[in-house]
């Protein structure tokens, strides 16, 4: 752990909402940590002229094209490629017979073939790829490919799955959590129950999946993609292409939007393949459909839930029943349902739970990594079981959660004790007395956006407004004994310093993070972040916001190490330690101001290196009864929604939206409410519209007309009315990431809203109009 | 692709896809470019009808506007064409996002003839009639209906020119349902049409079939009620009723089965779109007539 790290601190940040409040930025430095320091790409992306992988280009390349299967579920009997082959400009076809390595792989369990041979599990499942001179010439040949199909009955409804023949040599049930927390014959005086479903959220990055692979003289391959796991695809790739590691090389490019895996390695090793097999660069751009076919979305969830309270309101036990659709492949889903078991109660004190969580193999679309993970279908429902509970108990809903509410030194289900900063009634609180947004009779006429949108079909009287709470949590780092591990490298040189690290910028920030570390250790103005790829060292997935802790703690070390090494010469020379020396703005001076000079004088045109590795405290993975360590930290967040149902209609508008957060330290203000209202914004799309949905396992509407994801007239003011800065001593800079836990409690808060204002259950997301109708009170 | 024609003129425009057949007409492109871009339409000529200007506005005639059928939805959401044909009007500002809207056409709306177009309903309403150009100059028209229900279809080299639609100088209006605030396809849309001259209500409901649909017992009977020359506003209870009529007429019950037993229910999902409907058609009414 980091030195400065070792000492906590608790200080609370607030701020009001715009305009009326003050510029939050003032009084802050122009850099280093607490800086809202901009993003160095920013007006390239802005502008348009950021290069994504789509706009990659090399002389003479080649188009690939992949053929899909158009089934669910199918048994292949044929394949023939002689049609496709012979068309002109077509410079090769690949099938499962012409993989050199491995035929299948899988992000954490191998069990997916990169081409089916035997059978199709879902649909848009890759059976075959084709290289040609012109993307026509290749999605025609792809068309061209003979495949002879049996086709069988799918599995698609997640509950039948465990009574069905099995779809996979590894069976249909991916993993079974029993977790028994306490004593199982507790009763409370009071009971509610409930059954939730939770739709089928698609990351829907806003670039669809594209890239290069360019064959080396060496017979390695170079696939330029992006990928925001490069290290593991390589890896995976490289298996399947039956080549050493070392022999391909994953170059990282501008990555278009990622909320959960990007580029799965479906679609880079055909690439691969095919630049392998034709000796020529060859370059896919996945259509909108393909993407929507191909990649994994949110776990489809059920869930059963019964909670006991004593007569107070205070839980007694929660019994739940988790059932997570996976799809026809493993991914993620293992570590998703730890995840939703984990935290099946929330964050409040439960002396005794009883959940069954399972994860089972369909013929529906692969579920995998998406923010929020588990978590968030959880938080809908145990969320909906506080607002029962109060309405049964005629307790205020925001005073029941505050009776239950989770703070450190409680112990979880899994009897992992909470040892980070866990200021849930806090957050609570905050949100409490902040003021409501005006009616819409307050306000003028002109500035009425009625749920249907500007001139729609809205109408005053029937719209009703709804207030609704929500309380939720997440952990932060791969959970259950993963090995989480960054490296990073800093150089100075000429007072300007440079980061290798190969943790991939997905938006996220984390470049900029990354020079805000090294302008405050090293007190230089200019850093710059070098691109990634696989020659550099590992530093792990893109997710669980790792990369704020573990390569941000990386970079400080590796930071720290450059800084010792500048100064040591001169605190030998004046004869004190170089704790006692401090840089700021180019500067370094004693603490004494006996000693000042120059960064530069001080470099005396040398170059500094030094790398170092971060590698957090190592957790367990959850035992068969679900019990364990298994969560590195803990992000904790309240929301509190307003929303408009035109109960007529059943149209829902999201009027506000207010955040408070559990932040551990406050690293780039700007930038941490940009990450926290997009998480807002995509759970209120998970809500109210997103639902991937699927026909008897085949995808319907694939397009972003069909999949409706919210637009800036859907996006509501977003206030973040407090964060709590309550540093987290394992932490490096004490600061937890942020962008999960507001996509988790969003929808949890909306649906408790449209409940408060059609007094109907609202049991399922995204939120259907049909059941958000009321009958108007007479 | 093997040739893209820019005609300058209707009739230059009809002669060049009379001498390739196999060619495309395309004015905004916004559903066509988009077919072409999934594989779904390999066209192997474009007939572009982006220059020809005399469909780009329109002009009157007895009582009618003829309508250019390349009059973008943004140019019809204006005010000054708001003032005309008020439904037609609202249905262009609903009818998707702004880049749409700036491209996508009045004629590509119906030559697409999809079931959510948003002007499709409101054209009915009106009992619009289409200016179909043909070969050497000739011009013949069919109701909007008729194409719409694949009673008549466009012959070989023929295009839509023109709309024809009567100036009715009365309220009238267009409402619709989406699944969010921002731009969205229709779940059910309903334009209500008052024609004070011939003493009408004509109402259509899009989005909810392959084609807009008339409850045409509903407006005679709701039209009969109406004070023509009076105030012309009518009770609560009464708009409710005619909602109610036009949602049941759209969407009716399912048949008894032949044995005599009691017909099955409707699902929920198709008993919560006939209370759009009546909602629709109720508001609609309402404000047409407020």
């Amino acid at each position: 752990m980091t030195s400065d790290a070792a000492t906590a601190t608790s200080t609370t940040h607030t701020t009001t909402p715009p305009p009326e409040g003050p510029d939050p930025d003032q009084g802050l430095p122009a850099h280093g940590l607490g800086a809202s320091l901009p993003p160095a790409d920013a007006r390239a992306k802005t502008e348009g002229t950021f290069p994504y992988a789509a706009d990659l280009w090399a002389e003479g390349l080649l188009w690939a094209a992949v053929l899909r299967s158009p089934h669910p579920h199918a048994r292949i009997l044929s394949i023939d490629t002689t049609a496709a082959a012979g068309m002109p400009g077509v410079r090769a076809v690949v099938t499962h017979e012409d993989i050199p390595g491995d035929g299948s792989y899988g992000r954490r369990v191998v069990d997916r073939p990169v081409f089916a041979s035997e059978l199709v599990r879902h649909h848009g499942e890759a059976i075959a790829a084709v290289a040609a001179d012109h993307p026509d010439t290749a999605r025609l040949a792809a068309a061209a490919i003979a495949v002879e199909y049996e086709v069988l009955e799918p599995v698609t409804d997640p509950e039948k799955a465990f009574a069905a023949e099995p779809l996979h040599p590894d069976g249909n049930l991916i993993r079974h959590i029993p977790l028994r927390y306490g004593d199982p014959d507790t009763v409370g005086e009071v009971i509610v129950e409930g059954l939730y479903r939770i739709g089928r959220q698609d990351p829907a990055p806003i670039g669809a999946e594209a890239g290069l692979a360019v064959p080396r003289p060496d017979g390695g391959v170079e696939l330029y993609t992006a990928s925001t796991d490069p290290h593991t695809d390589r890896d995976l790739a490289a298996a399947c292409f039956g080549l050493a590691p070392e022999r391909v090389k994953v170059v990282v490019t501008g990555v278009p939007g990622a909320t959960g895996d990007r580029e799965d390695p479906g679609f880079q090793i055909p690439l691969g393949l095919l630049a392998l097999r034709t000796g020529c660069p060859v370059k896919l751009a996945a259509t909108r459909e393909e993407s929507f076919l191909g990649h994994a979305h949110r776990h489809p969830t059920l869930l059963r839930y019964r909670h006991h309270a004593d007569a107070e309101g205070r839980l007694v036990k929660v019994e739940a029943q988790i059932l997570l659709d996976a799809g026809a492949y493993a991914d993620s889903s293992s570590e998703s349902l730890a995840a939703a078991v984990a935290f099946a109660c929330g964050p409040y004190v439960v002396p005794h739970a009883f959940i069954e969580g399972w994860a089972v193999r369909t013929n529906n679309p692969p579920s995998g990594h998406v923010r929020g993970e588990g978590a968030m279908q959880v938080c809908a429902a145990y969320e909906g079981q506080m607002d029962k509970l109060a309405a049964k108990l005629g307790i205020d809903p925001v005073e029941l959660r505050l009776r239950n509410a989770l703070s450190t030194g409680d112990i979880l289900p899994t009897s992992q004790t909470v040892t980070c900063p866990a200021p849930v009634a806090e957050l609570l609180g905050a949100l409490r007395g902040f003021p409501l947004p005006a009616l819409p009779k307050d306000v003028p006429e002109d500035d009425w956006l009625l749920p249907g949108g500007p001139e729609g079909a809205g109408e005053p009287g029937a719209v009703r407004r709804g207030v609704g709470y929500a309380l939720g949590m997440v952990h932060m780092l791969g959970a259950e004994g993963a090995d989480e591990v960054s490296t990073a490298t800093v150089r100075i040189h000429d007072g300007v310093a440079t980061v290798i690290c190969a943790a991939v910028e997905t938006g996220q920030g984390f470049t900029t993070l990354a020079r805000q570390i090294v302008q405050e250790t090293l007190g230089v103005e200019e850093v710059h972040v070098a691109a990634v790829d696989t020659d550099q060292p590992p530093a792990g997935p893109a997710t669980h916001g790792r990369h704020t802790w573990v390569s941000g703690g990386a970079i400080e070390r590796a930071a720290k190490m450059v800084r010792t090494q500048l100064l040591q010469p001169l605190a030998h020379k004046f004869g004190m330690s170089t704790e006692l020396l401090q840089i700021a703005d180019g500067k370094i001076t004693s603490y004494d101001g006996v000693l000042s000079t120059t960064v530069m004088e001080a470099m005396d045109g040398k170059e500094l290196w030094a790398t170092a590795q971060c590698r957090p405290h190592p957790t367990e993975p959850l035992d068969e009864s679900g019990q364990g360590d298994a969560f590195v930290g803990l992000a904790f967040c309240a929301v509190r929604a307003v929303v408009d149902v035109d109960i007529e209609l059943g149209s829902v508008r999201v009027v506000e939206m207010a955040v408070a957060q559990d932040v551990g330290r406050i690293l780039n203000p700007s930038q941490l409410a940009t990450r926290i209202e997009a998480g807002v914004t995509q759970g209120i799309g998970a809500a109210l519209t997103e639902n991937l949905r699927t026909a008897r396992g085949l995808i319907r509407h694939p397009d972003l007309t069909g999949y409706a994801l919210p637009t800036s007239l859907d996006a509501p003011d977003i206030h973040i009315v407090k964060l709590i800065e309550e540093r987290d001593v394992v932490a490096p800079f004490g600061a937890k990431p942020a962008s999960a836990v507001p996509v988790v409690t969003s929808p949890a808060a909306v649906a408790s809203a449209v409940r408060a204002a059609t007094g109907r259950p609202v049991n399922r997301l995204p939120i259907r109009p049909q059941a958000a109708v009321a009958t108007p009170k007479a | 692709m093997q040739s893209v024609t820019l005609p300058a003129s209707l009739d230059e425009a009809v002669a060049a896809l009379g001498a390739m057949p196999a060619a495309v007409p395309v004015a905004g492109g916004t559903d066509l470019m988009s077919a072409v871009n999934k594989g779904l339409l390999r066209p192997s000529g474009l007939v572009g009808l982006g220059r020809i200007s005399e469909l780009r506005g329109w002009h009157y005639q007895d009582g009618h506007a003829l309508l250019g059928a390349g009059l973008t939805h943004a140019r019809m959401g204006r005010p000054d064409f708001a003032a005309l044909i008020p439904a037609l009007a609202a249905s262009a500002r609903a009818a998707g996002p702004p880049q749409i809207r700036n491209a996508g056409t009045l004629g590509g709306n119906i030559a697409t003839a999809a079931p959510t177009g948003d002007a499709l309903p409101v054209l009915a309403a009106l009992e619009a009639e289409l200016v179909i150009a043909g070969t050497g100059g000739s011009r013949r028209e069919i109701p909007v209906s008729h194409l719409l229900a694949g009673r008549e279809m466009l012959e070989p080299a023929e295009l839509i020119g023109f709309v024809r639609v009567p100036l009715l100088h009365a309220p009238q209006v267009f409402l619709k349902a989406t699944g969010r605030t921002g731009p969205g396809r229709a779940t059910a849309s309903v334009a209500i049409v008052l024609d004070p001259a011939r003493r009408g209500v004509r109402c259509a409901v899009g989005a909810i079939a392959p084609m807009p649909l008339r409850p045409l017992e509903a407006e005679r009977w709701i039209a009969s009620l109406i004070d023509w020359d009076g105030e012309r506003g009518l009770a609560p209870d009464a708009l409710a009723a005619f909602g109610e009529y036009v949602a049941a007429a759209c969407i009716p019950d399912q048949a008894p089965p032949d044995d005599g037993g009691e017909a099955p229910p409707l699902s929920p999902a198709v008993l919560h779109l006939r209370r759009t409907v009546a909602a629709l058609a109720r508001r609609a009414l309402g404000r047409a007539l407020s």
